[in-house]
Order: structure tokens, then C-alpha cells, then sequence
């Protein structure tokens, strides 16, 4: 692959995956995530929980008024007990990207903003998830809904004609349009938040949690710059808040060590809260590949698939 | 430690500038956007900014730098009550300027002046280091700086009165180049003079350094005996049987306060009295004494008029040189073929007496050399000229005589013969049409200068109906141009002499200038400038310098000397044979002349400054308030027991360099200090 920018050998033996900074300055969503999705599974194609989705589940027995054409008459050779197969109720699932295009996921420190990166990482989940034959849906959300594109086999190119045309203009806040969005998910279906998640630990999952109430695989990607994990900056600035145009002045020296802690609180405190809720929440870094967040994702649904 | 600027201190309030930048400037200079400030708001600002403050090694470099330059300007001292005591009076540094000028030849004034000098230099101590300056119109250090009274005693023992004025500018400012080179840390001149008023012009950049010390010795007293002096003489001159005769008339004044009573005044040719006159002047007063007149039968006759003695005997005598006028001796070449040709050139020649012209009209073939060397001007009207004459009168204009050409229809000049300032072409007809006009003058010109003001001579209404039309030389020098641009007027410089060359005749064939006002007095300025014509001064002024170069441009040029009036020889050629000039500096005649028996001589009168003889004194406080900046406390200044001053001290100490380097040295160590910071 040309554009290959370096080996991350690291994360899954054997696999190449793009620098989100070189995919960025790729204009074509789709071709990106193709780039990405078909390397990636070039590196993971005898992985045992990619196949089938339609899959044999367990067996029961046969209770009165189960169609009796659901009857496995094999076992009942063998065993002369009558027992129904049943297999998994979605194979063609809804997935869904609820995606924050508030004013704070327009920055970076380095060559490709979190919204950017954002954009690519939900292009490459849509396209995966394409490839499964599964519904994909688009969301993205300020302090309300600004795009709503709802999850269907035919939606791909919708989804990433949406996503090019994203704009980071407002500030946003998350209880609102995701309390808006828990009402209309009614089908159970795989929805993937992807945020900086500048609120209180509290009223995020507050915000969060009612997208499981219908019975929603949720995973959550957290999305931050370098820069604001290890406020790596030198010189004494007047730090203006992106959304709302507040200043203070800041000496980096004298906050690094406060600033780095209060985030890593912060951090611990929605993995904490997250895991309470079931719900499968990763941090992403935009200087990192993205193999990071699909491997992430591809393990949740593995793993919600054995706990089945 | 003390300060003698204490209020450059509060320059220390700068030092807050850095501090205030530090702290304060570096967090506004940039905006930083960022995400949220959700966590960064929960961080305590104000403790942060207050206590923050980065390259603390940097800031006390710099602080530290300021302070020391601050300090520096302060001037600070170690100050010390005991330090005269400490140094004691050997550690002064004393002029003694004693005023050598000629009034101080009046009575006993002299004599106390040098017994007042004895007394101030007996009055160093052991460490005391002392210098003598005889001064008067200028200033001679007689010894300088040396520890050994009896040498500074004898430097001035047989010294006399000079026949010089009073200055006290040159005195005083070479006492303060002596005084600026001392180490020592007392400075003190003591100025010993009769102190007059003429003698002071202001204070003429005369400041001593700081801190010295004047102390002024009055050689006065009352002027109870009378002083005659012959101020000037008034030279009058008249001309009876062809002899030129002067009536000499002597002004005397008497500044004293006595009167001259029965005293007389003699009027001395070549030193032998000729005539006595009764004189008689009132106290402060002034009167006229007029001789007999005199026949001049010769050059440079010595006259003097002298008056009897009196207390003051220099400014008795007052001597001049007179001479018969000498005519400038102008030969008018005419060819004679056009009748009136050079009638009014003649006519304008024979004008005038200041100075006369003497003038010879002569055909060209009759030009001897015994006529060039007789004359001054040559002034050829529209003559043909042939090679011969021309190389003739090109060697007599390097020999320093002047040739007038008159560029009319017949006039030529041979090629061979490089003389002419510029080329003769063929004539320009004007008389159709309008007619030429002289359009520009060089009026910095001596030729010009007289027409320089207003109304003082048109030369554009004189008509030109034809001229020459001539190219000047590169090295000649356009005086004046027709109104088409071709030169009228164009001059040259060969050798000694010069050469001028005039476009148009002299007469009126091709123009009405003749008939205009201007006419005569430009013949008149072109003949004195040819012949170089000065008129000779009948006496100069001790401190007057003499060119003798100037004073006869045909005189020999070489091997000329002085003789002084004492009788000295002095040669006026450095080592290169370069003319110098002759500074008067003896009351009586000089005498200019060549190493040759019989070359010609020049006689230069020398009279002493009259206004030397009027002895109004000033106060002595003006003068010393000049040279010090202090209003005459200094003057009463004058014995050991008085401590340092904060001045003398501090400039003994000069701790301020000291602190100035060391911030310098500092700042440039900031310097290096900051670079080295920027690139880690």
C-alpha cells in the first residue's frame, strides 16, 4: 500500500495501519476508510469472530407452541427428546455513529484536528460494518441534533457524503440531543458515541446511559488531542476557551502537573462510571493510529458475542 | 559612602520595568486557543502568576546590571572630613600666571607682580608641585609642573615686560590643560595681573577643571602718574612742485589721572628728530599734535613720532612707514590705425590717484623690455600680435605682471604662444537686429565686486554691435558673458601674472560701453587686479602676522628674511621653501628684504596695542567666576586647612567608572546569558 505511513506492529502483529495525520490530508472519506478498513482486514482475516452473521446459537427444548419446524429431528434421533434451535435474532443489525461536531472537537495541536480524526475512525467503522452487510446510520450533535441519517444497507454513501460536509460551529452539550436520540432508537442495534466528553463524569452518563435502554450495544470513544492529555505547551499564554471565548492566563509550567491529574481524574472517573453501565468506553489519542479504536471495537462485539 | 547625584536613585524605580514584564507582559503576548478550560479553571490563577517568575537567574542579571549603571550616575564617594589632612598641602597642583603684558611696565608694577609670584611658589609645600605661565596676548608655560621653587623662582626672574596686550583667555586655558593632566588632587592657579578690564573678553571657553581654585593677586594701585600715548597718526598728503609732501598728525591720550603738563612731542625720520611740539593732556584726556609737512623723497621712510618719558614708556612711541604713492604703470599697446582708438582708454587711465596710473601708449613694434620691466599692466587694444611679442609678453606675465587683451576686429595672437585664457574666432555681428548685451557678471570677482550692490553700475545697457566670439580654456575662468553665452570676459592665471581677455574693443567701433558710467571704474579694477595693486598699510599691530608673500607678488620670491627691530634675522622659509608668514611680536620697524645686496626691500612698522594703555581694571571676580562656575567663594580659598570637597574627592576616587564597567560587562553577559537560554 502506498500510502502506508509506518508499522504499527505494536497493537495486532502482522497488520499496517495509516497515521491519522496522512489519512487526513486525504479529502475522499470513502476512499480512506476503505484504505484502512481493507488493510485492516487483510491483517485479520482468520480471525474466528469474523464470518457468518447468521450463526447457530444454543438449543432448548420444545415447549407447546414453538413452531414445530424448529424442531432439530437429528437430536431428536439421537436423544428422542424433542429440542428447538435457535439462532442469533439480529444478523442484520443497525449501527448507528452519534457524532459530536461541537467547537471543541475542531482542535489540534498537531497536523489533524479531533473532528478530523473523528470523521475518519466513523468512515472506517461505517465502512466495516458495511462489509457485514449490517444497517449504517449517522448522527452528529452540537448542543442538539445537527445531522440525522437514519441506519439503512443502502446508507453508506449517504453517511459519508454527510460526514464531508461536517462542520464544527457550535458549542455542544450532550444531554440534550442524546436524550433526544435515546426516544427514537427504538430497534436494538450497535451505537457508537464518539466525543471529547467535556462535562462532568455524572452528566455524561446521564446523558449516555439511556441509549441503552432499548437494549443498544453502546461503545464510547473518547477523543482527545496530545495536547490536552499532557498540556505539553511551554510558553505563558492567554488560553482561550474554543466554544465560549473565556481567557485566562496560563503558565504551562506551574499547571502541567495539576492539569494532568485533574484530566487523568477525570478519565478514571468515566471508565469507572462506564463500566458500571456495561458500556464499552475507549480514550483515543489523534497522534495514535487508528487501529487502536477498530481493533477496540471489533474486540467489543467479539466479546458481546460470547456473552451471548 | 555618599553620592554626589543622590537623584539618579530614583532611576531605581526602573527596575521594576523587568520585573512588571516578567510577571506580566509574557502571559498577554499570546492567545493560546484551546478546548476547554474546564480543568484549567479549576488550577489557582492569581497565586500562579504571582509566584511564577521564570529565568529568576536572568532577572537579577539584568536588575543587577541597572543598579550598578544607576549607581554610576549617582557618583559615588567614600567620603573622608580628614582627607586634606591626609594629603596634606604638599598635594597641590599651583599655576602661577603672571601678566607679562606691557602695562604692567607702569611704575612698580612689575616688580611686585614678580615678588607676588616669589611669594606664592615660597608658599608651596613639600608635595606642592608648581608651574609658571608668562602670558599676554598669548600664554608661554616658562616651566611646568616640578616640585623645585628655587627653578619655578629663576623660570621668570629676568623675564621683562613684553610689548603685548592683556588676554587672559589663552593664560587660563593653558592652566587648565596643566591642571587637567595633574594627578594631584588640589588644583589652584593664582593669577598674578594688573587685571585689565581690555583684557577680558568673557569667558572665551577658559573653564578650569572642576574644583580648582583661583586665586586672584591685584597688581594695581592708583594711576597718580601721568601716561602719554601716541594712539595713531592721521597721514595727509598733498603734492607741491611735483614732490609729494604729508602732514603728520599724531593722536596722544592719557588715561592716568594726572595730567601731561610741559611735556613734548618729537616727530623722528629714520631716527632723527625733525620737529618738536609742546604737549599737554588733560587727566583722561586725549589731544592732536600736527607736525610740519615733509617731503617723501623715497621709499619706506621710518617715522616716528615719540613722547617724553613718563611712567609708562612703551606706548610713548608710535612708528609708521611712508612711502611715495606708487602709480601702477599701465603700457597701452595700439596699433594706432584707428583714430580715437584708444582715446578713452587713456582718458580713463589718467583719472584717478588711489591709485595712480601712470601710462605709456606704445605701437607694437616699439614694446622694448625696458617698458615690460618697468610695468605692471600690459594692455593690448585689438592688436595684431606676432609670435615674438607674444612669447614676450607671456614671459613677462610669468613674471608676475598682468596682460589685458582687447579682442577687437584686427586682433590675433599666435597659436604658439600659450597665453591667452581662450581662442579667438571670428567676430559676431549684432548690429542688425537687437544688439548684445553683457548679461552675466561673476560679481565674486575683484573686477565685479564694486558692481555687486544696487545701483552701483549697469553694464547691461552698455550695446555691443559686434564682439569675438571666443572658447575659454578649461583653465580659465569665465568673469563674464555675453547675453548669447559666448565670454566676454575670461581670465587666467600664468605663472605670477594674469591675463585677461576682453571680447570687444575698448573704443567705440563695436559698442557704446566707453560712453557708459561703468567704463571707468572697470578699466580702473581690471588694471588694480592685474597689477595686483595693494595699498600698502603704514603700520600693523603687535600680534598682527605680516604675509610677505602677498605684500609683493614680483618681489623675489626665494631666500627672503626678517630683521627684527632687536636686530634678530629671522628667515620666512621653512625647511620645504614654503613661504611663511611674520607674526609681530617687537614694537619698532621690521625689515623684509632678499640675500641680495640689492634686492628689494620691505619695511614694516610694529606698534604696540594702544588700548594696552588704558589700565581700567575689572574685578577680579568676574574672571575667576568665569573660570571656575563659582561666584568668587573660591577666591578667598587659598591656605590647606580646607578639606576636599565632595567633588575632589569623588573625582579622586572615581568609583563610578568602576560601577559603570561592571554593569556593562554585565549587560553583555545578559546577552550571552539570554542566547544561551533561547536555545535550550
Amino acid at each position: 500500500m502506498s500510502l502506508a505511513a509506518g508499522h504499527n506492529q505494536g497493537a495486532i502483529p502482522g497488520a499496517r495501519f495509516m497515521d491519522p495525520s496522512v489519512l487526513a490530508r486525504i479529502g475522499n472519506l470513502e476512499l480512506v476508510a476503505r484504505a484502512v478498513v481493507d488493510g485492516f482486514i487483510n491483517g485479520m482475516h482468520k480471525a474466528p469472530y469474523f464470518g457468518a452473521s447468521v450463526d447457530f446459537a444454543e438449543h432448548r427444548g420444545y415447549v407447546p407452541g414453538d413452531d414445530v419446524r424448529r424442531i432439530d429431528w437429528k437430536l431428536w434421533a439421537r436423544t428422542d427428546r424433542y429440542y428447538v434451535k435457535e439462532y442469533e435474532a439480529e444478523s442484520n443489525s443497525n449501527f448507528s455513529v452519534l457524532l459530536d461536531v461541537s467547537k471543541s472537537m475542531n482542535y489540534g495541536s498537531g497536523a489533524i484536528t479531533k473532528l478530523d480524526y473523528a470523521k475518519i475512525l466513523t468512515a472506517c467503522l461505517t465502512n466495516l460494518v458495511h462489509h457485514q452487510r449490517d444497517r449504517v446510520g449517522l448522527v452528529t450533535f452540537d448542543d442538539d441534533v445537527v445531522n440525522f441519517v437514519p441506519s439503512s444497507a443502502k446508507h453508506m454513501e449517504v453517511v459519508l457524503h454527510t460526514l464531508e460536509n461536517v462542520k464544527a460551529g457550535r458549542p455542544g452539550s450532550l444531554k440534550k440531543p442524546l436524550q433526544k436520540l435515546a426516544e427514537h432508537f427504538g430497534r436494538r442495534g450497535v451505537l457508537v458515541v464518539i466525543s471529547d466528553f467535556y462535562e462532568e463524569p455524572d452528566a455524561v452518563i446521564d446523558a449516555i446511559a439511556p441509549l441503552r435502554f432499548r437494549g443498544n450495544d453502546l461503545i464510547v470513544f473518547h477523543v482527545l488531542d496530545k495536547a490536552e492529555l499532557d498540556f505539553g505547551f511551554t510558553d505563558a499564554s492567554a488560553f482561550e476557551d474554543i466554544e465560549t471565548g473565556e481567557q485566562m492566563p496560563v503558565v504551562p509550567d506551574a499547571f502541567r502537573k495539576e492539569y494532568q491529574s485533574l484530566v487523568r481524574a477525570h478519565l478514571d472517573a468515566l471508565q469507572q462510571r462506564f463500566s458500571a453501565n456495561r458500556v464499552d468506553y475507549t480514550v483515543l489519542d489523534t497522534s495514535k493510529p487508528l487501529d487502536h479504536a477498530l481493533y477496540r471495537y471489533l474486540s467489543s462485539r467479539s466479546r458481546m458475542m460470547k456473552v451471548r | 559612602m555618599a553620592f554626589l547625584a543622590p537623584l539618579f536613585f530614583l532611576g531605581l524605580a526602573a527596575l521594576a520595568v523587568p520585573v512588571l514584564i516578567h510577571l506580566t507582559q509574557r502571559e498577554k503576548k499570546m492567545v493560546q486557543q484551546f478546548p476547554s478550560l474546564m480543568f484549567v479553571r479549576r488550577i489557582p490563577y492569581q497565586t500562579v502568576r504571582r509566584r511564577k517568575i521564570r529565568d529568576l537567574a536572568l532577572l537579577l542579571v539584568r536588575l543587577t546590571a541597572l543598579a550598578l549603571i544607576i549607581g554610576a550616575f549617582a557618583r559615588p564617594f567614600l567620603w573622608r572630613p580628614d582627607a586634606a589632612t591626609a594629603i596634606g598641602p604638599g598635594a597641590r597642583e599651583v599655576v602661577v600666571l603672571i601678566d607679562q603684558s606691557y602695562s604692567m611696565a607702569y611704575g612698580d608694577r612689575w616688580d611686585r607682580a614678580k615678588a607676588a609670584a616669589r611669594d606664592a611658589i615660597n608658599a608651596l609645600g613639600p608635595s606642592d608641585r608648581g608651574s609658571v605661565v608668562l602670558f599676554s596676548s598669548g600664554a608661554d608655560i616658562a616651566l611646568r609642573s616640578t616640585a623645585e621653587r628655587d627653578r619655578l623662582v629663576a623660570s621668570f626672574a629676568t623675564a621683562t615686560p613684553t610689548p603685548a596686550a592683556t588676554r587672559y583667555g589663552p593664560a587660563l586655558k593653558v592652566a587648565g590643560s596643566i591642571l587637567a593632566e595633574s594627578p594631584l588632587p588640589r588644583r589652584e592657579v593664582i593669577l598674578v595681573s594688573d587685571f585689565q578690564r581690555n583684557g577680558w573678553r568673557g569667558e572665551e571657553g577658559s573653564r578650569l577643571p572642576a574644583g580648582s581654585i583661583v586665586t586672584p593677586v591685584l597688581i594695581g594701585g592708583p594711576t597718580d602718574k601721568p601716561d602719554a600715548a601716541v594712539t595713531s597718526v592721521s597721514l595727509a598728503r598733498s603734492t607741491f612742485s611735483n614732490q609729494e609732501r604729508v602732514t603728520v598728525t599724531a593722536a596722544v591720550a592719557n588715561r592716568t589721572d594726572t595730567p601731561v603738563a610741559n611735556d613734548s612731542l618729537t616727530l623722528e625720520i629714520a631716527g632723527r628728530g625733525i620737529q618738536t611740539e609742546p604737549l599737554n593732556v588733560g587727566a583722561n584726556g586725549s589731544a592732536s599734535v600736527a607736525f610740519a609737512p615733509f617731503t617723501v623723497p623715497s621709499r619706506n621712510m621710518r617715522v616716528s613720532v615719540r613722547a617724553g618719558s613718563d611712567a609708562l614708556a612703551t606706548d610713548n612711541v608710535f612708528h609708521f612707514v611712508i612711502s611715495p604713492v606708487a602709480p601702477v604703470r599701465v603700457i597701452v599697446v595700439d596699433p594706432g590705425t584707428r583714430a580715437g582708438g584708444g582715446l578713452y582708454l587713456t582718458r580713463a587711465l589718467s583719472i584717478g590717484d588711489a591709485p595712480h596710473f601712470d601710462t605709456v601708449l606704445r605701437q607694437p613694434a616699439n614694446l622694448s623690455d625696458d617698458d615690460l620691466r618697468r610695468a605692471s599692466v600690459v594692455l593690448l587694444n585689438d592688436v595684431d600680435v606676432p609670435l615674438a611679442l607674444g612669447r614676450r609678453l607671456g614671459r613677462f606675465v610669468q613674471d608676475g605682471g598682468g596682460l589685458f587683451v582687447a579682442a577687437g576686429p584686427k586682433a590675433t595672437w599666435p597659436q604658439e604662444a600659450d597665453v591667452l585664457p581662450a581662442s579667438l574666432s571670428q567676430p559676431i555681428d549684432r548690429s542688425r537686429g537687437e544688439s548684445g548685451r553683457v548679461g552675466a557678471l561673476e560679481y565674486g570677482h575683484p573686477v565685479f565686486e564694486i558692481f555687486r550692490a544696487p545701483r552701483s553700475g549697469d553694464f547691461s545697457s552698455a550695446r555691443f554691435y559686434s564682439y569675438r566670439s571666443v572658447t575659454a580654456l578649461p583653465a580659465s575662468q569665465v568673469l563674464a558673458r555675453f547675453d548669447a553665452g559666448t565670454p566676454a570676459l575670461v581670465e587666467r592665471k600664468l605663472g605670477g601674472g594674469r591675463v585677461l581677455l576682453w571680447a570687444s574693443t575698448l573704443d567705440l567701433s563695436w559698442s557704446d560701453l566707453p560712453l557708459k558710467p561703468v567704463f571707468l571704474p572697470f578699466i580702473h579694477r581690471t588694471m588694480v587686479h592685474l597689477a595686483s595693486y595693494t595699498e600698502p598699510a603704514p603700520w600693523l599691530t603687535i600680534g598682527q602676522v605680516f604675509d610677505p608673500a602677498a605684500a609683493s607678488a614680483k618681489a623675489q620670491a626665494t631666500g627672503r628674511l626678517a630683521l627684527t627691530p632687536s636686530g634678530r634675522r629671522l628667515p620666512l622659509e621653512d625647511e620645504g621653501s614654503q613661504a611663511q608668514v611674520l607674526e609681530l611680536t617687537e614694537q619698532g620697524f621690521y625689515e623684509i628684504r632678499g640675500q641680495k645686496a640689492n634686492s628689494d626691500v620691505t619695511v614694516i612698522a610694529s606698534n604696540v596695542d594702544p588700548a594696552e594703555s588704558d589700565m581700567t581694571p575689572l574685578d577680579p571676580a568676574e574672571i575667576v567666576a568665569a573660570a571656575t562656575g563659582n561666584t568668587g567663594a573660591n577666591a578667598q580659598a587659598t591656605n590647606s586647612d580646607v578639606p576636599l570637597t565632595p567633588q575632589a574627592q569623588e573625582r579622586s576616587q572615581r568609583l563610578w567608572w568602576y560601577l559603570l564597567c561592571a554593569g556593562i560587562v554585565l549587560l553583555g553577559a545578559d546577552t550571552l546569558f539570554s542566547n544561551w537560554l533561547s536555545k535550550t
